[in-house]
């Protein structure tokens, strides 16, 4: 999965994010990290992401709430949002804040990555039309 | 792409009011045919998760709350995708789908979501004031307990209950909840050793949190009281008393703590310690084995002054092997019954008739399963007396609480009889009475029972030793007398003439080894592996003979792995075999050098029912296993699955062509796919419509083979040059490669028309008809009746209808294997499901042979083929071309084995000339 697309991931928990970002660093993805939304919020302004993937609990700004925050200031990058199994709604929330798609905790790494392959190429079909004349 | 570039020219000539670049038409249809797609895969994967649940509430297998909130979140959030889909093929056309969505998940999370009880109750009760009917408040266990203490002539120890409120109370003032909730979410509950990792952190967050001050003055106020009633400094014991703990059929045996002796100093943390045990990894696991929330389980602890034990045990009012027995069984060891119940000592068992006068029946003693061990003086210890009186209370309790009771008991040394405990029996599963601990008469003329004695002496005497051993057979005459039959030294605890009759019988070699005990029935074969350490534990494997030295309560967790278990020691009393027995897994005990006899990776066969162990793999006593029973059986969470159920899968709107067949008429899931899916092929068309070039975007086809099929042009399916104004297209002007050799296979062989149908399948069929309104093959809609190719050149979707069936193949042929892609989904018929799974089970086996990776459920099939070479593909497709149209209403007759078989070989020769010719 060869791609210059730029992935995300935003997770208060070290033990899960730091292991996620080297899975898919080793797919040929470039990735990065961060602990909370605002920081998550920081790096987008600096450089934006295409692809994000992120937890729904975190605290300060849930993961929910950053969701709709990042889709209103970057409509075309996808954010595919990470549930536990307790909280069912958060699938549907997050599938009406703008989410590409959900994946439930704990995460099969394959089905993440497809997700992911999906939600780049959904990002690059985007690009291209819109700069079509 | 010459055909969409006509097809462009063709609406921009016609639709002068919404006029459009050619590069903006085909921007958009590309954009409605990646929604049209993902709504197709939205709708794959909601049916999927729905069959899933199915499944699991059909198989009586375990399944956690998480399964149920993970699968109930992919259907949720499939069909919102599919709604989302759908708007964009339709402008908005269905927004009220939105609305119906809503009403459906809000009964969804109604369901998923039940606030946690709350209590408000006192936080301490005396064990005196407590009746059955304050399970709420205290647990069963102490509500029990606290019934038992009110039956004149039983004795319970003096005592008082720190109430579930308490613990309650406990947890929110330390806010310890939503952490806890965190650290359950995350569980992979296959991964051992991640449970044991948050099991310490929740437990070790609990019993460090600190105690409100006002409950500890009211715990220890209340043990003041007890001092009073008792002696100063008065030791305890605390037990776990859990909601749901002691509910028939789903004994929490051994899975929370009990700690004994313990002094005033101690209350404070021991309490601590329990209400934490509810977070133990054996506890975790079999809540979610048991479908039990963890919300719903609050701790009640039971504060019981300390009995000076002579002699403890544990009662079964019946033989768990066999609810008719007309005795009750003892099992019991010098000291506390901690013992008895934690499965570190083996045990003397009395079966002593439930008849008065209670006489003992059998006794099998400790010395006949340990030769080394020390063996207790019964019955010198147990008088006539004592055993009569154990065996009159068992039946005051059982008579009062109207079940076969499980008693915990101990008798001090005063010689009084004290009950610590007594709740419903979990009995044996499997065939009630073929091993219980007495058999009726074969014969039953000459006597009412009968039996062979292992152990020591049967007839119950003060001094009656024999001075060894001995095997009996023995019977009791229809007068009541006991008489000895038969009487010979028992060698190493096995008779010798029995183990070579054995061996005759079997015909099929020498057990390996034996056992003294069945604690559960069953037969099982598969590898073994030792455990003796909790390093062992992390690494069992799935589906393994568990052999342990000790059967303790540690090993619980195991059972949900094990597909057998096998103890050197233990008894039917022991925790772990409640728990076996509970999870129909079976167990043998007494089974001498089990540890040493047996080697990792072995592979055995285990028939607790007859205590016997064979070598490798016994296929006919496999056979005479008994089938797996409903698990979850009256749990909560099976009542949830089956509940959330009804919001998702029933099929309401069945016939497109009805007035009902309308967004507001969807009632579950389900029906919202349905609507989806029928809708978005027609949207398919509407696109058409708007763009004024309906005619052009579905053609009949033309030829030979009967139905109606229709082709959608999705791009550059067509011919160049085809006549785009035509109404109707032949094969010669299809380009599209998966769809001629869809087509090949359709047409390879003709079709005989549906298979005569007997009276009984019609009676089925219309008996479908009538569970199913609105659902009428005769009179099917053309939207029923029509088989679409939605075609581009490399790409072809075909969706096939008649009657009650539904089949999609679905193929891109690319020469780029990554692309490549080969799927086939079948579901429904109009037959019962046994004729509907008959014709599934024959899809599967013929698509088998041809190298389909296949997936049933229920009577859904999928089959795939992927990242092949394109010859391969279009094999692959000829085949399903073939079967989409020879396999229709064949369900009828799949009751019939002789149809069956005729028809998998007519179809494998047909196939396989097909194949040939190509």
């Amino acid at each position: 999965m060869k791609t210059h697309q730029k992935i995300l991931i935003v997770d208060d928990e070290a033990d899960f994010r730091i292991p996620l970002a080297k899975i898919i660093s080793r797919r040929g993805l470039t990735v990065d990290t961060a602990e909370s939304c605002s920081k998550a919020m920081a790096k987008m302004t600096a450089d934006p992401f295409d692809v994000i993937v992120m937890d729904v609990s975190m605290p300060e700004i849930s993961g929910i709430h950053c969701l709709m925050l990042i889709k209103q200031e970057w409509p075309s990058a996808e954010v595919i949002i990470l549930t536990g199994h307790a909280s069912v709604n958060s699938g549907i929330e997050g599938m009406k804040g703008g989410a590409f798609d959900y994946c439930l905790k704990p995460i099969d790494t394959n089905e993440l990555l497809e997700k992911i392959e999906l939600a780049c190429e959904k990002v690059r079909i985007t690009r291209d039309e819109s700069f079509q004349p | 792409m010459p055909g969409i570039v006509n097809w462009i020219k063709t609406v921009f000539s016609l639709d002068k009011s919404a006029r459009r670049t050619p590069e903006e038409l085909q921007a958009a249809f590309r954009a409605r045919y990646r929604s049209f797609r993902a709504l197709l895969t939205a709708n794959n994967n909601a049916l999927e998760a729905m069959a899933e649940m199915e499944q699991t509430l059909q198989s009586g297998q375990t399944f956690s709350m998480a399964f149920v909130r993970s699968r109930s979140t992919a259907v949720m959030v499939n069909v919102y995708k599919m709604i989302q889909h759908l708007t964009v093929l339709s402008d908005g056309r269905y927004h009220h789908l939105e609305t119906v969505f809503e009403k459906i998940s809000t009964h969804l999370n109604d369901t998923l979501e039940e606030a946690p009880r709350v209590y408000s109750g006192e936080w301490i009760i005396p064990l005196t004031r407590l009746r059955r009917t304050m399970a709420d408040e205290v647990g069963e266990k102490m509500a029990n307990l606290g019934e038992v203490a009110s039956l004149a002539g039983v004795k319970t120890p003096p005592g008082f209950v720190i109430t579930v409120s308490a613990a309650s109370y406990f947890l929110s003032a330390n806010n310890l909840a939503p952490e806890i909730d965190r650290l359950l979410q995350m569980l992979d509950t296959d991964n051992l050793a991640e449970v044991y990792t948050a099991s310490a952190a929740i437990q070790q967050m609990i019993s460090n949190s600190r105690l409100p001050a006002d409950l500890e003055e009211k715990i220890y106020s209340a043990y003041a009281e007890l001092e009073k009633e008792t002696k100063n400094d008065v030791t305890v014991a605390m037990r776990s008393s859990a909601l749901g703990e002691d509910y028939a059929g789903a004994s929490f045996a051994g899975q929370y703590h009990t700690e004994l002796n313990i002094h005033k100093e101690f209350l404070g943390q021991s309490y601590k310690e329990i209400v934490a045990s509810k977070y133990t990894s054996r506890a975790i696991l079999y809540r979610l084995q048991k479908g039990y929330l963890h919300k719903d389980i609050e701790m009640g602890v039971g504060c019981l002054a300390m009995v000076d034990a002579a002699v403890s045990g544990v009662t079964y009012t019946r033989d768990p092997a066999n609810p008719a027995s007309s005795w009750v069984i003892l099992n019991m060891t010098q000291g506390t019954a901690q013992r008895v119940v934690d499965g570190t000592c083996n045990t003397d068992l009395f079966l002593v008739s439930r008849q008065s006068p209670h006489m003992i029946l059998q006794h099998r003693g400790a010395n006949s399963v340990n030769s080394s061990g020390s063996g207790l003086a019964f019955p010198d210890i147990l008088t006539m007396k004592w055993a009569s009186r154990l065996t009159e209370i068992a039946l005051i309790l059982e008579a009062h609480f109207g079940s076969p009771q499980d008693i915990e008991w101990s008798i001090n040394k005063q010689g009084e009889i004290i009950i610590l405990q007594s709740r419903p029996m979990v009995a044996a599963i499997g065939a009630a009475g073929s091993d219980s601990f007495l058999s009726e008469s074969e014969s039953g003329e000459e006597s009412s029972l009968c039996g062979l004695v292992i152990g020591k002496p049967c007839i119950a005497s003060e001094n009656g030793h024999f001075g060894f051993p001995q095997n009996n057979e023995w019977s009791i005459d229809k007068q009541g007398e006991n008489n000895i039959l038969h009487s010979k030294p028992m060698v190493d605890g096995t008779d010798e003439e029995d183990r070579d009759n054995s061996q005759d019988e079997q015909g099929a070699g020498h057990p390996l080894l034996r056992g003294l005990i069945t604690g559960s029935q069953g037969v099982a074969c598969g590898p073994v592996y030792l455990v003796r350490s909790s390093v062992d534990m992390l690494q069992f494997p799935k589906g393994a003979v568990l052999v342990v030295e000790h059967p303790l309560p540690e090993w619980a967790p195991l059972l949900t792995k094990a597909i057998a278990l096998i103890g050197e020691t233990g008894s039917v009393a022991g925790h772990l075999a409640t728990v076996a027995r509970e999870f129909a897994i079976p167990a043998v005990f007494g089974v001498v050098d089990g540890l040493k006899k047996l080697t990792n990776g072995d592979i055995i066969t285990v028939d607790a029912t007859n205590r016997t162990i064979y070598s490798g793999k016994r296929e006919d006593l496999l056979a005479q296993a008994a089938q797996q029973p409903d698990l979850m059986a009256g749990s909560p969470v099976q009542g949830i699955l089956r509940n959330l159920l009804q919001h998702i899968t029933p099929l309401n709107l069945t016939d497109p062509g009805s007035p009902y067949f309308k967004s507001n008429y969807c009632e579950t899931l389900h029906d919202i796919t349905r609507f989806c899916h029928e809708k978005a092929v027609v949207e398919m068309f509407r696109f058409g419509e708007k763009n004024h070039f309906d005619q052009r975007a579905a053609k009949r086809l033309m030829g030979e083979v009967p139905l109606d099929w229709w082709v959608i042009d999705l791009a550059d399916g067509f011919r160049e040059g085809t006549d785009i104004t035509d109404k109707t297209i032949c094969m010669e002007d299809i380009v599209s490669a998966p769809m001629i050799a869809i087509w090949e296979g359709i047409s390879s062989f003709p079709w005989q028309g549906p298979p005569a149908v007997s009276v009984r399948g019609l009676g089925s069929i219309l008996f479908q008809s009538t569970m199913q309104q609105g659902l009428e093959p005769a009179v099917a809609s053309p939207m029923t009746a029509k088989n679409y190719f939605l075609i581009s050149k490399n790409f072809c979707n075909l969706s096939v209808r008649l009657g009650y069936h539904f089949a999609m193949i679905e193929a891109y042929l690319s020469d780029l294997l990554t692309e490549s892609y080969v799927t086939f989904t079948f579901k429904g018929g109009a037959a019962d499901t046994n004729r509907k799974i008959g014709r599934i089970t024959l899809l599967s086996e013929i698509l088998g042979q041809f190298d389909f990776r296949l997936e049933q459920k229920g009577d859904s099939l999928t089959a795939r083929v992927e990242k092949r070479p394109i010859e391969f593909l279009r094999q692959r497709l000829k085949i399903l071309g073939y079967l989409s149209l020879h396999a229709r209403q064949i369900d009828m007759v799949m009751n019939n084995q002789a149809s069956v078989n005729q028809y998998r070989e007519k179809f494998l020769t047909e196939i396989n000339a097909m194949l040939s010719k190509s």
